[in-house]
């Protein structure tokens, strides 16, 4: 792969010349202490040391609330709605860039998401090494510590002030160049790269699960029945808290509303989660998941098997987000799967 | 997601093709609500085209006695309050109940934790005993609500919303999930992680969670959304350190006329 070598006092003209073209957004620290993304301007502070995002960056793709169409009611005519900034994604966690083509994968299946493409077309993504982990994350042991697709540069910090960047794609090598020639990378600069990769792994790993992830769908099809499942959903507030702050859920409800003339209107989509309570409620006020403890067993199945079914890889990245957002702790896919596990490893 | 559990009266309800009257009425509350409305300014213009409004004491004077639908703000405090709002509901096609107050009792409620008495006397001092005075309750423990805009005050434009549902012969909607959902899509960090109560985790959405985007935390305003587990609730306030009389002070702010054990 082609690298580079960048040092830190190149970062303020590169930043310049991408916010020429994009919206650049970059990991800051919160006063919270805290971190999130948030749009670069000229002498913001670029958190690398940070440990997650506090909000997954699905909102880039799939924002919250969306217009898909808008419509006339006096001619009965519809047009779609499509929106696609430019934005730069800059130290993008590699199980963040994870969950994102683990949505590309998805969106793509059955018929295409044409909204949350014309998005994702018009995004670069930088991914970034990670240099710390937070308490509740868990990456490294579902893979997702390193990717190998889904950047268009891919970062490492080598040095107090050096970077080694891979490319990833002609557009990233664009933008690394539009602020002038580059060293190309050493055997040295790429020796380091490896070992603050390796690094990484080791950190990601002091929440671990304790079986191959690839197991995970195997132990999920043998816990179906187990009482987990109800000793848990007691706790359960029905928030859909994890489901929101989870970067690789994408379910979304849609509506309609009308503009108060009542002659034109708009049909928007805005999040929705299956740990909510009106979320399996169809026509004739059936709910084909009525029991908490149904939506519980659910929300891990998705995450454990059902997405595996799908596309060969778990439908959690182990960022650890709903781990905090739960305010019941009851949300922790890195617990429950050991526990099934534990639960469930005579029976093979 | 699921609708509001309201029913409407019957077909004769779908107001398009007439021009429906509307009115609007108050009891025990600030008129925050209709004050709201009032300053919903061009979109009310836009809206009033499609109404006639018989009766708004904020913004027009006169009234008349035959409207479709009746928007009545604050709650049941008094014997007599219960006539009147009988003598509403027979009168109005579709009956919305409007603000917390209304809908669900609200902040009226906390005299229901003194003794009555007590809050005679500090309501009413030396004339304590010229006034009848009951429990504070919400309209729909006295008569049928159709639909209900909650909120203290409420959202003006959740309320336009309902109107334009309720034109187009809609069932009105409400979010039926809590506000940690509109909490988190507008990307704030949790009370919780910054060791502060919230009632987010049991309150109906549909205010953007605004409070808590603000600053401060939800106070429980919109009420319980319908499947609130209060139970968990009290488990994770008491976990993040809260002890029995913070929460159930919090809770008792608006929630209590709920029948949860509080
Ligand atoms: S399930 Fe939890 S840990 Fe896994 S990706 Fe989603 S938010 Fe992250
Ligand atoms: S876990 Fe639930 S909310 Fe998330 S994508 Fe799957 S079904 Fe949707
Ligand atoms: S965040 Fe926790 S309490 Fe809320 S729905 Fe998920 S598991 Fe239940
Ligand atoms: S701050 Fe309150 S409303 Fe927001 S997520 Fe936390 S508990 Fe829910
Ligand atoms: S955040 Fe809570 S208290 Fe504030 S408006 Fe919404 S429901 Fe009411």
């Amino acid at each position: 792969m082609t690298a580079y070598t960048v040092q830190m006092e190149q970062l303020p003209g590169l930043f310049a010349a991408w916010s020429a073209q994009c919206q650049v957004h970059v990991p800051v620290a919160l006063e919270t202490g805290f971190y999130d993304f948030s749009p670069w301007r000229p002498g913001t502070e670029i958190a690398f040391e940070y440990d997650v995002a506090y909000n997954p960056l699905k909102r880039f793709f799939m924002p919250p609330r969306e217009d898909m169409i808008v419509f006339d009611l006096e001619t009965y005519t519809a047009k779609p709605v499509f929106a696609a900034p430019s934005i730069l994604l800059f130290g993008v966690h590699p199980y963040d860039v994870k969950a994102v083509t683990q949505l590309d994968q998805l969106m793509e299946s059955g018929s295409v998401d044409q909204n949350y493409f014309s998005r994702r077309d018009a995004a670069v993504i930088f991914a970034m090494t990670p240099l710390a982990v937070s308490d509740t994350a868990f990456w490294a042991s579902v893979g997702a510590d390193k990717v190998d697709q889904g950047f268009d540069l891919y970062w490492t910090k080598i040095g107090p002030g050096t970077f080694h960047v891979e490319i990833g794609s002609g557009r990233g090598e664009e933008l690394l160049l539009a602020a002038g020639p580059l060293a190309p990378a050493t055997a040295g600069s790429r020796e380091a790269a490896r070992k603050a990769q390796v690094r990484a792994k080791t950190l990601g790993a002091s929440r671990s699960l304790r079986f191959d992830w690839r197991e995970t769908p195997h132990v999920m099809g043998r816990s179906w029945n187990s009482s987990l499942w109800h000793r848990k959903a007691e706790k359960c507030l029905g928030c859909g808290s994890c489901n929101i702050v989870c970067p690789t859920c994408y379910c979304f409800d849609i509506r309609e509303e009308v503009d108060e003339k009542l002659k034109a209107g708009h049909r928007f989509r805005e999040w929705d989660g299956c740990m909510l309570n009106g979320f399996a409620l169809v026509a004739g006020n059936h709910n084909f998941r009525p029991q908490a403890s149904e939506r519980y067993r659910h929300r891990y199945m998705r995450k454990g098997k059902y997405i595996f079914d799908k596309i060969g890889e778990l439908g959690c990245v182990g960022c650890g987000r709903c781990v905090r957002a739960c305010t019941s702790k009851i949300a922790d896919p890195c617990e429950i799967f050991n526990a099934l596990w534990e639960e469930s490893r005579n029976e093979i | 997601m699921e609708t509001a559990p309201v029913t409407l009266p019957s077909n004769e309800t779908c107001l398009l093709s007439a021009k429906p009257r509307i009115a609007f009425f108050d009891f025990a509350g600030c008129e925050g609500d209709q004050l709201q409305i009032a300053n919903l300014e061009e979109k009310l213009l836009d809206i009033l085209a499609h109404v006639e409004v018989v009766s708004f004491r904020e913004i027009k004077t006169g009234h008349a006695d035959d409207y479709d639908i009746a928007f009545v703000e604050g709650s049941i405090t008094r014997p007599e309050d219960e006539a009147r709002l009988k003598d509403i509901r027979a009168k109005a096609k579709v009956l919305v109940a409007l603000g917390a107050c209304a809908a669900i009792g609200g902040i009226n409620c906390l005299k229901n934790f003194m003794g009555e008495a007590f809050y005679r006397e500090v309501v009413y001092g030396p004339q304590a005993g010229w006034y009848r005075t009951y429990a504070a309750r919400p309209l729909s423990a006295v008569v049928p609500v159709d639909a209900e805009i909650p909120g203290c005050p409420i959202d003006r434009l959740e309320f336009a919303r309902v109107v334009k549902e309720l034109l187009l012969g809609r069932t009105p909607w409400l979010p039926d999930y809590p506000v940690c959902v509109e909490c988190k899509m507008a990307g704030n960090i949790c009370r919780y992680d910054l060791g502060k109560m919230c009632l987010g985790i049991v309150t109906r959405a549909g205010c953007g969670a605004c409070c808590v985007t603000e600053g401060a935390h939800c106070w429980g305003c919109r009420g319980l959304f319908p499947s609130a587990n209060l139970d968990a609730a009290r488990q994770v306030m008491d976990n993040a350190g809260f002890d029995r009389r913070q929460v159930q002070d919090l809770m008792r702010f608006f929630l209590g006329d709920t029948r949860a054990g509080l």
